[in-house]
């Protein structure tokens, strides 16, 4: 079945492990899908983005609307053919209406916009531009491209586009307004999808804010999310078999399994092809990062930065982070294998120790307080970082960021409550 | 040779490429179970493919926002058509192929140079910025890796002293040019795969583009843009099964076999690399194209060319 799935909050681990089931196809775009399928509780503008993408899927299309275990937030308010319960069987349920539709005893869904120009067409000009001279008038619109100077001092076409908040290879909810020359980045300003709902119950980490959370519970979350950001990433590098296999170990990682990951590290170290893919983008030196706690951005940067280092629970097992030196995204590709291994000896060793619990705490994504989270240090560095990069690149550096826009909301929403 | 009448020849052509396509579809799905690890079950490889090409078949065509319509179909019959071409100068045996090897490089080298059209108008035609980008890419790619391409068949037409490529693989009988020529065959492959934009080197079609200049299609239309894609994987190694490991040569099994054998082992290589090698960055390989696979193909062709003196 050919799904374009939407996670909304606390759905979006959910989505994730739908690659695990060889009955779904997870298509990158909506139009070679069939099913939507609407995950977790959205906000205003992913619904949004979720209409559009419902318009732009190839007939016959249904929508599914799939409730998550963890999310509180309201539903989603577009037309759903079929409602799944977090407990019910997501792949059963959407396979025996997809067999409905395709036989044609279920209609399929007509357009939720009106498909007509966003702005009358004037009929000016050879191609209908709407106005005179060389490149005269906004079509539809839409201003036609502008032109700047690229780095070879040519004066070249620039487009400017918005991609996201649900391009497949960038965070879900975020979205870059970018300038675009050929596929080199110009610039890029990165937007959030605002009001992001919050999942509930809140994860380990937020909860060890409040509370001392069992050491053993913190880092195996860790290593489950590293792994899972391991798995997107391979995905998006063109590895989506290895992404499924590392997947598969998050979903049933334990605290014996340090060797494994280890395994992996080393495979994509020797294939140094990978090494190609990721060397030298996006380099992110100490100048920068020093004090922002950015967690293991910062640590392949080579800062010994990390909550865990104050904690005496920590400090009793002996730990010492794992550094790096390379700064770029390669580093930060080891860093956070190192780190996943890492964590899985501690909670190991960790026995019944508790940490945390007095407003801040170091999530896998770096210095979590009530306040503020990584990512929203880490989005303001993206204009610089991205500018002047290939398309590729800027993806592969946004994805060796590793921002967690879930959480930065999370800690908001846990604020204001503090406050109110 | 005598080539066949021409209907046969298309025929012939036509069923090879199908076979060959499916072959890839099902080879893909295999490696793709094993690097997952996933449990293998035989009906997902054998019939897996077959379900998601009728998935496709059902499913309509979309619009999108004032699109080059004529070229948007026409670019993936384009490319298969190339594809078709490309196989059909392979003989199969000295006296079988489906059209005249005697000037089967020439016709191969032209059918390469045009898959940079063929892709570029599937990604312009789309009239969005992700398929434009993925055009745009292939057209740096492919003009990094055609000189090296031509460069690596053109040294195994030394030692032949011909063209042919019936001639290319009779000049094999005591040796293959994959003993005689080792960077030949490792070169031929890296640019293969360029080709057919597959694996570490599928940047039009890449995931960060979210599908590339596939983007916008589906049904038919993305039906018929995959298996032009691997119908050119397919082309690729049958040349190169001919050019560098004896075509039709081989004891006790007849011609014919041996040609499809060494062509499947080439492209369980092609496919296998699919998915253990990461996309490789655009600029760091146009770089390596031009510093190091030119020079390299070049020593090849003056190595081969002093050692026939």
């Amino acid at each position: 079945v050919p799904v374009f799935a939407v996670a909304g909050a606390g759905a979006r681990e959910a989505v994730q492990d739908l690659r695990l089931r060889p009955e779904f196809l997870l298509t990158p775009t909506p139009r070679a899908a069939n099913v939507l399928l609407l995950a977790g509780s959205p906000s205003a503008e992913l619904e949004n983005a979720a209409r559009a993408a419902h318009d732009a899927m190839s007939h016959p299309r249904v929508t599914v609307r799939w409730d998550s275990p963890n999310s509180s937030g309201p539903g989603w308010s577009l037309p759903a053919a079929l409602s799944v319960s977090a407990d019910a069987d997501i792949v059963g349920r959407v396979r025996a209406l997809h067999a409905r539709v395709l036989d044609g005893s279920f209609p399929t869904e007509g357009a939720l916009f009106v498909d007509d120009d966003p702005v009358p067409w004037l009929g000016v000009g050879p191609f209908g531009q709407g106005g005179t001279g060389m490149t005269g008038g906004v079509p539809y619109g839409r201003p036609m491209p502008e032109r700047a100077d690229d780095r070879d001092g040519l004066t070249l076409d620039q487009v400017s586009v918005r991609i996201g908040p649900l391009f497949s290879s960038l965070p879900q909810g975020l979205s870059l307004a970018v300038k675009l020359q050929g596929d080199l980045v110009q610039e890029a300003l990165p937007h959030v999808a605002a009001e992001l709902p919050v999942p509930s119950p809140p994860g380990p980490f937020v909860r060890a804010l409040d509370v001392p959370v069992p050491v053993a519970e913190l880092e195996l979350a860790r290593a489950r999310s590293l792994l899972r950001w391991a798995a997107e990433g391979l995905r998006i590098q063109g590895l989506s078999a290895l992404g499924v296999r590392v997947l598969r170990l998050a979903g049933r990682i334990g605290p014996g399994d340090a060797a494994e990951i280890e395994a992996l590290e080393r495979t994509l170290r020797r294939t140094r092809l990978f090494g190609w893919a990721t060397g030298g983008v996006a380099s992110l030196g100490t100048d920068l990062l020093t004090g922002m706690g950015a967690g293991p951005v910062g640590r392949a940067a080579g800062l010994a930065e990390d909550l865990r280092l104050e904690e005496p629970a920590y400090q009793a097992l002996g730990f010492a982070p794992v550094l790096h030196d390379g700064a770029d995204s390669a580093a930060r590709w080891r860093q956070r294998l190192g780190e996943a291994a890492q964590a899985l000896s501690l909670a190991a060793a960790a026995g019944e120790r508790t940490a945390f619990g007095e407003g801040r705490v170091e999530s896998p994504h770096g210095r979590l307080a009530r306040a503020e989270a990584p990512a929203d240090r880490l989005l303001p560095l993206l204009p610089a970082l991205l500018e002047g990069l290939d398309w590729g690149d800027a993806v592969t550096a946004v994805v060796s960021l590793d921002l967690d826009l879930e959480e930065a909301g999370a800690v908001r929403t846990a604020r204001e409550g503090a406050s109110a | 040779v005598t080539p066949p009448p021409i209907g046969l020849g298309v025929l012939a052509v036509g069923g090879a490429l199908v076979v060959g396509v499916y072959v890839v579809a099902i080879l893909d799905v295999a490696t793709r179970i094993v690097v997952s690890g996933a449990p293998i079950r035989s009906v997902d490889l054998l019939l897996g493919p077959a379900r998601r090409a009728s998935l496709l078949l059902i499913q309509r065509r979309t619009r999108t926002e004032r699109p080059d319509a004529a070229l948007w179909a026409f670019a993936p019959a384009f490319l298969i058509g190339l594809a078709a071409l490309g196989l059909s100068v392979v003989p199969l045996s000295p006296r079988l192929a489906a059209s005249d090897p005697s000037t089967g490089f020439v016709v191969f080298a032209v059918a390469v140079g045009y898959v940079i059209v063929a892709v570029f108008l599937h990604g312009w035609s789309a009239n969005s910025i992700m398929p434009l980008m993925g055009g745009y890419r292939f057209v740096a790619q492919a003009l990094s890796f055609q000189i090296p391409f031509l460069l690596s068949m053109l040294a195994t037409g030394l030692p032949a002293q011909s063209l042919a490529i019936d001639d290319i693989v009779r000049s094999q009988a005591s040796l293959w040019n994959v003993i005689r020529q080792p960077i030949g065959l490792p070169l031929y492959l890296v640019v293969g795969v360029g080709v057919s934009f597959w694996g570490a080197l599928a940047l039009p079609d890449g995931e960060d583009l979210a599908g590339g200049t596939s983007a916008e299609v589906s049904g038919p239309g993305l039906l018929l843009w995959r298996a032009a894609r691997a119908a050119m994987l397919v082309a690729i190694a049958a040349l190169g099964a001919s050019s560098f490991l004896g075509g039709w040569l081989g004891p006790w099994l007849p011609g014919p076999v041996w040609v499809v054998l060494k062509t499947l082992v080439l492209l369980i290589l092609l496919v296998g690399a699919g998915h253990l090698f990461a996309r490789v960055r655009l600029e760091r390989f146009v770089v390596v194209a031009w510093a190091v696979l030119i020079p390299l193909a070049l020593a090849n062709v003056l190595v081969s060319g002093v050692s026939l003196l």
